[in-house]
């Protein structure tokens, strides 16, 4: 798509971009922002919470360490507390061997500043991987030239399919906002078992590890206005920019909240590209 | 030329009462072009210093006139030619009189560029109309040199523009959506070429245009807003004239003539741009292989039929494409036709039956093995609509018809490529048929109280073939249950709408210069675009009215001044409105229209008001033409679900506006044209923090929508044409040269607020290497600095 603006703006208008200083309004309270995670692999279980900051502030967010989080499952006495850890700056379970269970519902707790912030999710099934493979692709409409992973595998399920895949090349999660790779059955699913193609150019001895999650539809609306969020030019051709609808509700104090409560399976495969599959 | 007429028969009836009674004689005759004896339709015809009892000539160039006590100087005048005044004697009233006037190229002692009376702003019943003829058109400083007629209209008092360098139009709060383009009575669906940037009319193939902001007739509706009323220009029944010109991005060329000898005539129009011509000059592989044009094309051909009777039929087609690689492709077609027949039953009574046909569509075609797709929609409108006029008296004018739409909204027909993976996805369809029965009556009170009363009464039916959904509780949304579908047959009626749509105006003359005007206009609107972005796209997906979405309604009260002075050489004007609208639409966050076939769960519903004055200032007499306007309005939307549902301004609310728009002939071989504009920033919303989350720095809103502005936008467009002299050839050449943003201001098209990596705006991490720094900024994109072109215009 950079290639049709690119054309788009080359012909009809001699663009020109510079960056400026606008004077810009700042929140009178610093805002909360959650963001966890409960799957059915402990070392992803975490809930972070950090404060937002002024726009221009180019130090890192402030980390929130002394609020109380825990988890629980509605109807029943299960309570799954979590402590703050230092060295990842994030709260994680006091028992690590805690997980979710498929078919489970959960219920985030968070306590800070005499407010408290409640989220739900359910556990879904998992979808099956196959197989991932790779191959050498000349340069496409829209793809560079490079080495291609294919994902095999079957969807069995009529709802409830929202995923996202996130891709760790070498050891560095690809987290640019053209990178977010989040799907439905908008059009059908049938490309997962007829092998679906990761839109990222790879290089030999490339380590890939890819993680495929199955969303609650709230938290994969989330990500999805992320990205409309993060795409938006602000031009006359975007919609009017908006916080994404965060899945977490503020149930005692005034306190805004940002962020979103994520319950999902995690399957994970990482490959090394080799110039002999091809 | 059911507008010419109506407006013919009003001057016949309402103005011409003042000083005769109905049995004394009268003087008629005939106005011709003297280089092609062509009749000239529209000629003002009146005694000296009486020019409120005029009249203007018929179809044929005829005239009747009432006799005044003999000798006495009769005057002729006419748009783009010499005025004729003619002493007049017992003998010559007794029959037929012929008057050829000469074309102003043969003099330019005068400009006039008004199609119209000098007077008629202080004496109509119009409110909120404008009319900018063509000429006037042509001469404004021009984007890429490219005569733009919406963007023209954009000079308007009342009339918003979506953002540097767009077509798109806000009228007095409505959005563009609410606008009626129609081009020889048949609407116009989009009415765009490049996104916007140039509107689809090829100006040398237009006779007028009129923009209704307000009090429309009660014979035209459907839309909120606005009513864009386009026609097409009929050819000479003389002979072969062409006229055309070569831009920097297009060309265009205009053949009209005598089609089957002089009662029927033909125009065909074309343009193209040549885009793609320079892309495939690149050097660059990748861009050498891209297309990217757009060409419209229109014809009307017209039949005298006898004394009564006169057809016309025209058509308008138009396309763009946008093609990468070719592997993908994105194109969008109008093709609009109309045929229209008109009949003078006496001289008081007369019928006019129009036809048409509307249809948009455009497609994207995607080329790849794993995901290629075929992506198609159309929709169309079809309609027929008969007007009676009848003027029982001089005093009184009466107008009735009927009025049917077909709305065809063809489902989405997304088709995979042979061995893609994805599925098809097919909608339902969506049609509805709208009939509307209207009448008006033109009445004069008394020499200074006159008064336009009209009532509309549309029956909307939302038919089938389609499918209306059931969701829990009643209430569509993204988290509602659908608990059952109801399917319909074939023009099985689905959702039943109807509603009265008044509309008044009086003018009240205190004296022949000075009138005071004021209108109430009540409009539905069936259809409307699901979309929450301010201008539009071509894949934009219109919605009817329906069991979750109910028409638009708009109401308008306004009230002006009018004043018109040193022989009617200036018009002043003064107008106040205040419009109240609901049922209008926004969606929601993160809302995906364009595949699903439950639109209603997107959308949200609410109001909207708008209220402003409007100050106009114009001179169309002259060596010197043009106007200054300013206007001051707010523009307010409330809708549950957005910005905390309090009242929020949308983008195109922009309190002041003033435009200066200058024309001035130096002679007869130079003149030169000047626009000035200015207006108050875009409502937007700008960040009033960041926060992380996802491994990202977002940006953070305030939950209400559009507190911010961007800076005030202001630019100077001028122009300079040379006309070769005239010596008496066929071959009339012109250049003109034009500078858009003469300055070089830097206004804004869009703020984006992210990360710059390495102190670099174009630094792009995934292809540039190692970030070694990061920080938060703002990037703005600017358009169209100090933008040269030149054209060669030419007529034979």
């Amino acid at each position: 798509m950079k290639r049709l603006a690119f054309i788009l703006l080359a012909v009809l208008s001699w663009s020109c971009q510079e960056e400026v200083i606008l004077p810009l309004g700042e929140k009178e309270d610093l805002v909360p922002t959650i963001e966890a995670f409960w799957t059915d692999q402990g070392i992803y279980n975490e809930v972070k919470i950090t404060l937002s900051k002024d726009f221009y502030d180019s130090l890192n967010v402030e980390v929130i360490s002394d609020a109380e989080v825990f988890i629980t499952i509605p109807g029943t006495t299960k309570v799954i507390p979590f402590q703050f850890l230092s060295v990842p700056q994030s709260y994680r379970p006091v028992n690590p061997l805690e997980k979710a269970r498929v078919g489970e519902k959960y219920q985030l707790n968070v306590r800070w500043n005499g407010n408290i912030y409640v989220s739900d999710g359910v556990m879904l099934e998992p979808p099956k991987v196959d197989s991932v493979t790779w191959s050498f692709e000349e340069e496409r409409l829209f793809r560079e030239e490079g080495y291609y992973i294919k994902v095999y595998g079957k969807i069995p399920f009529e709802e409830d399919n929202n995923y996202r895949i996130r891709v760790i090349e070498n050891d560095t999660l690809k987290n640019q906002r053209e990178d977010y790779l989040l799907f439905d059955d908008t059009f059908g699913l049938t490309f997962f078992e007829e092998g679906l193609e990761l839109g990222y150019a790879f290089q030999e001895n490339d380590r890939v590890r890819l993680e495929l999650f199955r969303l609650n539809r709230d938290a994969f609306d989330y990500l999805n206005q992320l990205v409309n969020l993060l795409f938006s030019d602000g031009g006359l051709f975007s919609p009017p920019p908006q916080n994404p609808d965060t899945n977490i509700r503020v149930v005692q104090g005034d306190s805004e909240v940002l962020g979103y409560f994520m319950v999902s399976p995690i399957l994970t495969r990482t490959v090394v590209i080799q110039a002999k599959y091809d | 030329m059911s507008l010419f007429r109506v407006l013919a028969v009003f001057f016949l009836t309402t103005l011409g009462f003042q000083s005769f009674s109905q049995d004394l004689k009268f003087i008629s005759g005939e106005v011709m072009d003297v280089s092609n004896s062509e009749p000239l339709i529209g000629a003002n015809v009146y005694w000296e210093g009486k020019t409120s009892s005029g009249v203007v000539t018929d179809l044929n160039g005829k005239f009747q006139l009432s006799l005044i006590p003999l000798p006495a100087r009769l005057v002729i005048s006419y748009v783009g030619y010499e005025r004729s005044v003619r002493v007049i004697n017992q003998n010559e009233a007794e029959k037929p009189i012929r008057f050829f006037l000469k074309s102003e190229e043969m003099s330019l002692d005068e400009i006039i560029i008004q199609e119209r009376r000098p007077d008629e702003q202080v004496k109509n019943l119009d409110m909120g109309k404008s009319t900018v003829p063509i000429e006037t058109i042509k001469n404004i400083p021009a984007l890429f040199g490219e005569v733009d007629l919406l963007r023209s209209l954009q000079l308007l008092p009342g009339v918003k523009s979506a953002g540097e360098g767009t077509t798109g139009l806000f009228v007095r709060g409505g959005s563009a959506d609410q606008n009626l383009v129609q081009l020889d009575g048949a609407p116009v669906y989009n009415a765009s070429h490049f996104f916007g940037i140039f509107s689809v009319f090829n100006p040398d193939g237009l006779k007028t245009v009129d923009l209704y902001k307000g009090n429309m007739p009660a014979s035209f509706g459907g839309r909120a807003s606005s009513l864009i009323d386009v026609t097409l220009r009929e050819g000479n029944n003389q002979q072969i004239h062409g006229e055309g010109g070569i831009g920097s991005i297009s060309s265009r060329l205009t053949l009209d003539g005598p089609l089957f000898g002089k009662n029927s005539t033909f125009i065909v129009s074309g343009r193209r741009t040549y885009a793609d011509v320079f892309l495939r000059l690149s050097s660059d592989e990748n861009l050498k292989n891209n297309k990217l044009n757009f060409h419209d094309l229109s014809g009307k051909f017209s039949f005298i039929l006898g004394e009564k009777d006169k057809l016309s039929i025209s058509s308008y087609q138009g396309s763009d494409f946008l093609g990468l690689d070719e592997q993908f492709g994105l194109g969008w077609t109008n093709w609009v036709s109309a045929v229209n027949w008109s009949r003078v039953n006496s001289e008081t009574y007369f019928f006019d039956l129009q036809g048409y046909h509307s249809r948009y569509n455009y497609s994207v075609e995607f080329d790849d093995p794993e995901t290629g797709f075929e992506w198609r929609n159309n929709l169309s409108e079809t309609g027929l609509k008969a007007i009676w006029t009848w003027l029982p008296n001089p005093k009184s004018q009466i107008n009735w018809g009927v009025h049917s739409q077909y709305y065809n909204f063809a489902p989405i027909d997304l088709e995979p490529a042979p061995g893609s993976a994805i599925e098809p996805i097919v909608t339902n369809p969506k049609n509805g048929l709208l009939n509307n029965f209207f009448a008006s009556v033109n009445y004069e009170f008394s020499s200074k109280l006159s008064t336009e009363a009209g009532l509309r009464w549309g029956l909307f039916n939302q038919v089938g073939k389609g499918v209306d959904y059931l969701y829990e509780g009643g209430i569509p949304g993204p988290e509602a249950e659908i608990t059952d579908s109801l399917n319909y047959s074939t023009l099985e009626n689905m959702k039943f709408y109807q509603g009265l749509e008044p509309r008044i105006a009086f003018r009240y003359l205190i004296n022949d210069r000075f009138s005071v005007k004021t209108a109430f206009n009540r409009n539905f609107q069936y259809i409307q675009i699901a979309s929450n972005s301010s201008a539009g796209l071509p894949i934009d997906r219109w919605i009817l009215a329906g069991r979750y979405v109910e028409p638009i309604r708009s109401d308008q009260v306004s009230l002006g001044l009018f004043h018109n002075f040193n022989e009617n050489r200036w018009e002043l004007s003064v107008e106040g409105y205040y419009k109240d609208l609901n049922n209008v639409i926004d969606l929601r966050n993160g809302a995906q229209v364009l595949f699903t076939d439950q639109v209603e769960t997107e959308v949200l519903a609410g109001k909207g008001w708008a209220y402003g004055a409007e100050f106009l200032l114009r001179k169309n007499i002259g060596k010197t033409t043009g106007w200054l306007a300013y206007t001051w309005s707010r523009t307010w939307r409330k809708i549950e679900g957005v910005s905390k549902n309090e009242p929020y301004n949308p983008r195109f609310d922009r309190p002041h506006d003033v435009t200066l728009v200058l024309n001035h002939e130096f002679s007869p071989s130079w003149s030169a044209g000047l626009t000035f504009v200015y207006t108050s920033g875009q409502a937007v919303s700008f960040p009033v923090g960041s926060y992380q989350v996802d491994n990202q720095v977002a940006p953070l809103y305030s939950d209400y929508r559009n507190l911010d502005r961007f800076p005030d936008y202001h630019r100077m467009d001028a122009s300079v044409t040379w006309r070769n002299a005239d010596k008496g050839r066929k071959w009339k050449g012109s250049w003109n040269f034009s500078i858009y943003n003469l300055y070089g201001r830097k206004n804004p098209f869009a703020y984006e607020f992210r990360q710059i990596y390495n102190d670099d705006i174009n630094y792009d991490p995934s292809e540039d290497g190692e970030i070694v720094s990061s920080r938060p900024g703002v990037v703005m994109t600017y358009l169209f600095t100090f933008l040269p072109s030149i054209t060669y215009n030419f007529k034979f």
